[in-house]
């Protein structure tokens, strides 16, 4: 297999080498993105209730009196992020079962559903009247929901660009990483949703 | 055969048959325009490089105005700006892109890999830095930063640090999804070369602390930009964990991991059990991830003492093992193995420093004693690793080797430069609690002459610093040094499998068989040193070789 080397130092030849097969790299890369926004997300929640548990301790209301939360928009936008993931776990399902055009349906029905909660979480901001610099609730209540808005945002690009690609025809159940990419960070959006509205909107000044 | 050389002089490349070829990219608009990683790699580290001269400066400005008796170049408010400015550029523009530029290089060929995994990504996450580094220098020439005056200026300073925190992660995301994923068949993750998986430690560690840097940034830049009072929310804390302890001995791992891949090699040794390197390079890992330490109180916190405290240990391991490797191996004075062992020496001093800043009661916090430390473990350690790394793969990168006399004046200058900068730090702290952050203009005689020796220290390593942009840009940039052939150490990692530098698609022959984190032992070039652990026997001469 080897020839000799032609000066001190130098490698023998060899023939060329196969192409060796990438494993997953989308999926990895986006398991990676989704541990780093999971920190981002522990970052910013942290940040909430140590402001929280100072405000309380100091004998402050945490919510402003003058501050009424919306919760049924939120409640319902909510609902309608988590009732995503199932339509975008269907558009995997339909790729595996090569049903071209349940793929389309489910992916068309997830970025409606997606677009459905950014239209009530921006109803719900504007029902706040809540400005930024009026409390550290507000600051905090705007970065984590801000923060989320454009990890909904990216997911909507990614499902976007996966269902383009659906579209042509790219994908099949030995070909769907990229589908599989997508969804899984579109499920981490809707998980990301589901801690936000638990520790802000429903715990909101307590336990 | 013949080794493959890359054709860098090339201007054109063929085109199908039929049309003429076409004419390839050279200069900035290549640079612009390009996702080969090794090119990302090279440039990653020419910035960086380049961002070390400003916040040295920046730290030479600190120093004169600690001796100088008063604000004599600048007024006392900008001294925290050029203070926060120094902090910020020598970690964030240089210490951590230095070495994401490195691994952006270095890791897909350590690994057998034909690029790296996303390649779009890392290129963007290279002009992302670039962005947020000059974005950064803007916001403070701007009267911004976290005591300036522009309002303007300090959201420009959020957003350039926000942009810094996620170009960290895009290219960390790169990297990480590269070495788990690309690795050549048999090169499982505990065969992998050590810095690479320091890479994988450090960066996997950081890739999760980065995005709480960010978290901090948002809140920070929404609170300021709305017209809150940045001065409640503590934002120095708040940025200034992200170099402090514990967090700082994970910024470091990349340079112990240089540290333990050069000196086996070049001392002619192999670490005695592959796995203590492994998992003195993870405790070291897992010690510094400090995120969670980030808001006072944090210095009473158990938690905090621990692990400093304990962070001893892993650096006290890695100078034994290293030392076992140079006590079984020969020493050789090479530029790249004093300066992974003088990085390795101010690891642990630096660890040892921090030990004490822990200790409740002592109250060395608020002191410069935190200088010091920061000083050891990032300048010391982190800079003299990312020296080493640069003369022992300079051949792989540039295709040249480094002046053997500017290696070793750069680490006897750098060296011997933070040593002088942070031990009278620390006197400085026990005699007379010197506060950090702060002039002297009514300081004793010995606060003054220890500050005068801590500015000497300083412009020592400084001076360093000169000496090796210099010889990079006279030997790599100029391709004024001795041209390099494919193993001049004589090296049994994957990398050295190849040309250098290497060519487009990095391997253009089969890879050896990967059978043991050594893969190239028993090759032509290679040591042969089959039995890990043992003494290698030296049949050839890697050390100084060039064609």
């Amino acid at each position: 297999m080897s020839a000799p080397s032609t000066a001190a130092g130098m490698l023998p030849a060899l023939a060329p080498a196969p192409e060796r097969g990438r494993r997953n790299v989308l999926l990895v890369g986006t398991l990676f993105a989704v541990a780093a926004g999971t920190t981002l997300f522990g970052g910013l929640l942290a940040s909430y209730f140590s402001a929280r548990e100072v405000a309380r301790a100091a004998g402050e209301a945490w919510v402003p009196q003058d501050v009424v939360l919306p919760n049924v928009p939120l409640f319902v936008g909510y609902l309608t992020l988590l009732m995503s993931s199932v339509t975008a776990q269907w558009s995997v399902s339909a790729i595996n079962g090569r049903d071209r055009r349940a793929a389309y349906v489910a992916l068309g029905l997830t970025l409606v559903l997606g677009l459905a909660f950014v239209n009530a979480l921006s109803f719900s901001w504007s029902q706040l009247g809540m400005v930024a610099e009026a409390s550290r609730f507000a600051t905090t209540v705007y970065a984590v929901t801000v923060t989320h808005l454009l990890v909904v945002i990216a997911a909507h690009v990614a499902l976007v660009v996966v269902g383009f690609r659906a579209l042509g025809g790219q994908f099949s159940p030995d070909n769907r990483e990229m589908v599989v990419s997508a969804v899984t960070f579109w499920h981490f959006s809707v998980a990301v949703g589901l801690v936000v509205w638990y520790s802000i909107w429903f715990l909101v000044g307590g336990p | 055969m013949t080794e493959t050389r890359a054709e860098a002089g090339s201007s054109a490349v063929e085109g199908p048959a039929g049309t003429p070829p076409e004419r390839e990219l050279t200069g900035p608009a290549r640079w612009l325009t390009t996702f080969d990683h090794k090119v990302v790699g090279r440039l990653y580290l020419a910035f960086a490089l380049a961002f070390l001269l400003v916040g040295s400066a920046a730290g030479g400005v600190l120093g004169v105005e600690r001796i100088n008796g008063g604000f004599q170049l600048v007024p006392s408010r900008a001294f925290a700006q050029v203070h926060t400015l120094h902090s910020e550029v020598t970690v964030l523009l240089f210490l951590v892109p230095f070495f994401l530029g490195l691994a952006t290089y270095l890791v897909p060929l350590q690994i057998g890999a034909s690029d790296i995994a996303f390649p779009r990504g890392s290129a963007t996450a290279l002009w992302t830095y670039v962005l947020g580094g000059a974005l950064l220098l803007g916001a403070y020439a701007a009267d911004g930063g976290l005591d300036g005056a522009s309002t303007v200026g300090t959201d420009l300073y959020l957003l350039s640090l926000a942009l810094l925190a996620a170009s960290t992660c895009l290219a960390l995301i790169s990297i990480l999804t590269t070495a788990v994923t690309l690795r050549a068949p048999g090169m499982t993750m505990l065969r992998t070369p050590m810095f690479t998986w320091s890479v994988v430690v450090g960066g996997g560690l950081t890739l999760l602390a980065t995005p709480v840097l960010l978290a901090r940034l948002i809140e920070l830049f929404i609170h300021h930009h709305f017209g809150a009072d940045l001065a409640a929310l503590e934002p120095a804390g708040q940025i200034g964990w992200f170099w402090s302890i514990p967090q700082v001995y994970l910024l470091a791992v990349p340079a112990a991991g240089v540290a333990a891949e050069v000196v086996p090699v070049l001392a002619r040794s192999r670490l005695r059990r592959n796995s203590a390197g492994i998992a003195v390079l993870g405790a070291l890992g897992l010690l510094g991830f400090g995120a969670w330490a980030q808001v006072e109180p944090y210095a009473d916190d158990l938690l905090y003492v621990v692990a400093g405290l304990v962070a001893v240990v892993p650096a006290l391991a890695l100078v034994g093992v290293l030392g076992d490797v140079v006590r079984r191996g020969h020493f050789v004075r090479k530029p790249a193995l004093l300066l992974a062992l003088g990085a390795v020496v101010h690891l642990l001093l630096g660890a040892l420093a921090g030990a004490v800043l822990v200790i409740p009661g002592l109250e060395l916090d608020p002191t410069v004693w935190t200088t010091a430390q920061v000083h050891l473990t990032l300048f010391g350690a982190g800079v003299l690793g990312a020296y080493a790394a640069l003369w022992f793969w300079a051949p792989k990168i540039w295709g040249v080797h480094l002046g053997d006399a500017a290696g070793t004046a750069a680490f006897a200058l750098t060296f011997w430069g933070v040593l002088l900068l942070a031990v009278p730090d620390l006197v400085s702290a026990l005699v007379s609690d010197q506060a950090r952050l702060t002039a002297s203009f009514e300081s004793d005689t010995l606060t003054t002459l220890l500050n005068g020796a801590s500015m000497a220290g300083g412009a020592l390593a400084a001076l360093g610093l000169l000496v090796v942009v210099g010889d990079l840009v006279v030997r790599a940039g100029r391709k004024g040094g001795t041209r390099a052939i494919a193993n001049p150490w004589g090296a049994a990692t994957l990398e050295w499998a190849t040309s250098s530098p290497p060519p487009a698609e990095n391997f253009t022959g089969e890879l050896p068989p990967v059978t043991s984190a050594w893969p190239l032992d028993g090759r032509d070039g290679a040591q042969d040193g089959a039995e890990a652990g043992g003494p290698v026997p030296v049949g050839t001469d890697g050390g100084s070789a060039s064609p």
